[in-house]
């Protein structure tokens, strides 16, 4: 705009009024296109998806904050919410605003720059909410001039980027049996792709898509197979219906491959939780990586990770997709750490199974055969008298995400050793209820928590950095070599190489999620959430 | 091992709990929730047993010991023997015991029928009553204020070094109460784990942890100073295997002194706390 108005006080009158029309045709203001979305991190004033770009690296190329000057990493502003409850949203950063999802269905437009709030969004949520594990959002997905996001009621909604208001609000299934909505969206081309939360609940989890412009419903893949679908006969047991109420939640976004037009998703634990008697078979396609055709949301593959769960082993984390050198020859791969403690390498356009290895210490399995099934180790089963299992239920990591540097070929994660003693005992399914099967008691003298570099070539462990406390943070990484991650309230910057602490802040609250970083002015800004507060930092002399 | 002096305090205690519990209570119901029924509708159902054993074991036998006699929590075989109600025990575990670590159960995820299922489990160890209890309470008061009120607080009165006492007789079984005056540490509250720390200069310093990071480490110290240290400015960092609080042996304290001192301390539920609330 200063250009025109340069033009208009010292061009012709001609050139005025060509610039007036090209401004006149010109949108509002910039949008947020499908390319935008394919690209990524290239433009890197931006951050448009939950990890950055549809390959959930996390990676970030901005470089003006180094492992050299890190040191000098002084916070800028400070935005607290002014809500009960947690962040577990990653921030989304379109044009020097920031959009990010708090707890109990709330959002926010902040000035990237400043920390100072532009608008503020409040869901009206019914009574009798259910929602298991915290009433938490893990934030928005964007296209054009809209936000999307679920809701803890099961909706989904458009909301205008400039205003905060809703655009199109679609329910998705009934709250009251215990469906809820925490997932941040994955946009791909003209379609809002969600899932719903309660596995908890007994509900049957699904992935949607629907129409970005009109809320519609444009397809639905159930995580549960039912009597359609291929993978049917993996359900059997005692209760002929295990399958309409057997869990498979969805409550993390997933990736996409454009040049393979399908989207890659983790899909939750069985239900009831930890009881396999009415629900004996694998369980398709609960703990598993389902590929969906992004049009259709037909199946391509699954590959199962935890063939009929009875710990709770959600496979909710991020795939990550690479392309790499495997035994001299490139190959698109997956990337998955698992709750089940190992860390998988699958062909992405086929779904074998390529290499899987612990990355913690595991007692359920020690290892994955030849054929993709994890070898079961005896008494790992959850019994009356209680069974010791590691990891315990919260697994070798969980929601929070990892980031992926390719140029080092390593992979960042926050792990989490741990041990429960596993209990079940008999839940009858009641809607609205929670069906869990039994129960772990945790084992507090077994808990470890560290970020670990993980070598994707090999699936070695090329580095540590033990926590004090059992972390929940997500990663961060930047091409300049640095990782960002933490624990106990401490946002912490590390050598991507070797893992030394270079830098810390204490943010005053528990991390539940990963920071993100954008370009503003020429300045390298890095956000992190912590409790209900967002911290903005940049270089002191910048 | 004296049982009904046990149920007698838990019993205590849930009246305790009840009142200052009372206006939750009270919110609840008009919450629309139903009253729940004098009597457990799932005593000696098979199904219920076995749920609530798997249950017991899960959320309840970290505290109160495997067979349900009393670990760290009270024993609750002798509940019902000594007078104690179905509805009673159910408002113990749906409201908690105030000013212990026996905590409410959250009703949006413990359900009426997870509590009764429990019950109906309990029900199946009950047992008799033991003998009376013994020991002279008086005594072991003042026993108590010439070893332990240095460290401990009870009605506000006492140091605040290890934890305040003042309900330790509904949170504690005499057995467990015993174990620790003789010197167990199988058991240490968060909080009040000791720590030792090594200066840069070779400084040692003891204390209960508070609180800590990576970075940093915050402890009340011996003299019940609360302090924070910078680990770059440490050697070492030490949690120790055995608490700060003394061992009391037979050497140091007589079984009869131990017995009047125990018979003291459960009798401590909070009584004056209440009564100023």
């Amino acid at each position: 705009m200063r250009i025109v108005i340069a033009r208009l006080l010292f061009g012709t009158i001609a050139a005025a009024a060509l610039s007036w029309s090209v401004a006149a045709q010109q949108p509002a203001s910039p949008q947020v296109t499908p390319q935008d979305l394919r690209d990524g991190l290239k433009n890197p004033t931006r951050w448009l998806t939950y990890s950055g770009d549809y390959a959930n690296h996390r990676h970030s190329p901005l470089t003006q904050i180094t492992p050299a000057n890190v040191n000098r990493l002084v916070a800028q502003w400070q935005f607290q919410t002014d809500t009960l409850g947690k962040f577990e949203a990653s921030p989304l950063v379109v044009d020097g605003v920031v959009y990010v999802t708090g707890p109990l269905d709330t959002a926010w437009a902040i000035d990237a720059r400043t920390g100072r709030q532009i608008w503020r969004y409040k869901r009206d949520l019914p009574s009798g909410l259910i929602a298991c594990c915290g009433l938490v959002n893990r934030g928005f997905g964007v296209m054009g001039d809209r936000l999307f996001k679920t809701t803890l009621d099961a909706h989904v909604v458009a909301i205008s980027r400039k205003t905060g208001a809703i655009e199109w609000d679609t329910a998705m299934a009934n709250f009251k049996h215990g469906y809820s909505g925490t997932t941040a969206p994955l946009v791909v081309k003209d379609k809002v792709i969600v899932g719903v939360a309660g596995a908890e609940y007994g509900v049957r989890g699904f992935i949607d898509a629907y129409d970005a412009q009109t809320g519609k419903q444009v397809w639905r893949f159930h995580t549960t197979a039912g009597p359609e679908d291929a993978g049917h006969a993996t359900w059997r047991g005692t209760d002929v219906k295990a399958w309409e109420h057997g869990g498979g939640s969805i409550w993390v976004p997933g990736a996409y491959d454009p040049e393979l037009n399908l989207v890659y998703w983790g899909t939750g634990n069985a239900g009831p939780d930890y009881s396999g008697i009415e629900r004996e078979g694998d369980n398709l396609y609960t703990a598993s990586l389902v590929a969906l055709d992004a049009d259709t949301g037909k199946l391509r593959w699954h590959y199962q990770f935890t063939p009929h769960d009875i710990w709770d082993y959600d496979s909710t984390q991020m795939p990550v997709l690479a392309d790499l050198t495997l035994n001299g020859a490139p190959q698109k791969v997956v990337l998955f750490a698992n709750r089940n403690g190992f860390f998988y390498v699958l062909d992405r356009a086929t779904g074998k199974l390529l290499r899987a290895k612990p990355f913690i210490e595991t007692t359920w399995a020690k290892e994955v055969r030849a054929d993709g099934r994890p070898m079961l180790q005896p008494n790992s089963v959850p019994s009356e008298e209680g069974t010791k299992v590691c990891p315990d239920q919260t697994g070798g990591t969980n929601w929070m995400p990892p980031s992926f540097d390719p140029s080092l070929n390593l992979f960042f994660v926050t792990a989490r050793e741990s041990c429960g003693i596993f209990f079940t005992w008999k839940d009858d399914y009641t809607p609205g209820d929670a069906f869990r099967g039994g129960a772990v008691q945790r084992m507090g003298e077994t808990q470890m928590s560290a970020l670990r570099a993980i070598d994707v070539a090999t699936g070695a462990r090329k580095w540590e950095f033990p926590y004090a406390n059992q972390s929940w943070a997500g990663v961060l990484s930047t091409a300049s070599g640095l990782v960002f991650a933490g624990s106990s309230g401490n946002l912490m910057a590390f050598d991507a190489k070797t893992g030394k602490n270079l830098w810390h802040f204490q943010t005053g609250n528990a991390l539940y999620a990963g920071a993100i970083t954008y370009m503003i002015d020429d300045r390298q800004y890095v956000l992190m959430p912590s409790g209900t507060a967002l911290t903005a930092f940049a270089l002191a002399d910048f | 091992m004296s049982r009904s002096a046990v149920v007698r305090a838990a019993l205590l205690a849930i009246s305790v709990g009840l009142a200052s519990g009372a206006a939750a209570i009270a919110q609840q119901r008009e919450g629309g929730r139903d009253a729940r029924p004098a009597k457990n509708p799932l005593e000696g159902n098979p199904q219920a047993i076995s749920n609530g054993a798997a249950m017991f074991r899960n959320r309840c036998a970290g505290c109160h010991g495997p067979d349900a006699h009393g670990y760290l929590g009270p024993d609750l075989t002798a509940f019902w023997a000594a007078g104690g109600t179905d509805a009673r025990m159910f408002d113990i575990v749906r409201y908690g015991v105030s000013g212990t670590e026996m905590i409410a159960a959250d009703p949006t995820r413990v359900f009426d029928k997870d509590i009764w299922q429990v019950l109906a489990y309990v029900r199946t160890l009950a047992a008799v009553p033991a003998a009376a209890p013994t020991g002279d309470a008086a005594n072991g008061e003042r026993i108590f204020r010439a070893n332990c009120s240095s460290c401990h607080r009870v009605d506000g009165r006492g140091g605040q070094l290890g934890p305040d006492l003042s309900r330790i007789g509904s949170a504690r079984p005499r057995t467990g109460l015993a174990a620790k005056v003789r010197g167990t540490s199988a058991f240490i509250r968060p909080g009040y784990e000791p720590v030792t720390l090594v200066t840069r200069d070779g400084e040692r310093l003891r204390g209960v942890r508070k609180n800590e990071d990576e970075f940093s480490i915050q402890i009340m110290d011996m003299r019940e100073r609360l302090q924070g240290y910078l680990k770059t400015n440490l050697a070492g960092v030490t949690i120790d295997k055995q608490s700060v609080m003394p061992a009391y042996g037979p050497d140091r304290l007589a079984d009869r002194d131990l017995d009047d001192l125990l018979r003291y301390l459960t009798t401590l539920r909070g009584a004056a706390e209440t009564a100023t609330r």
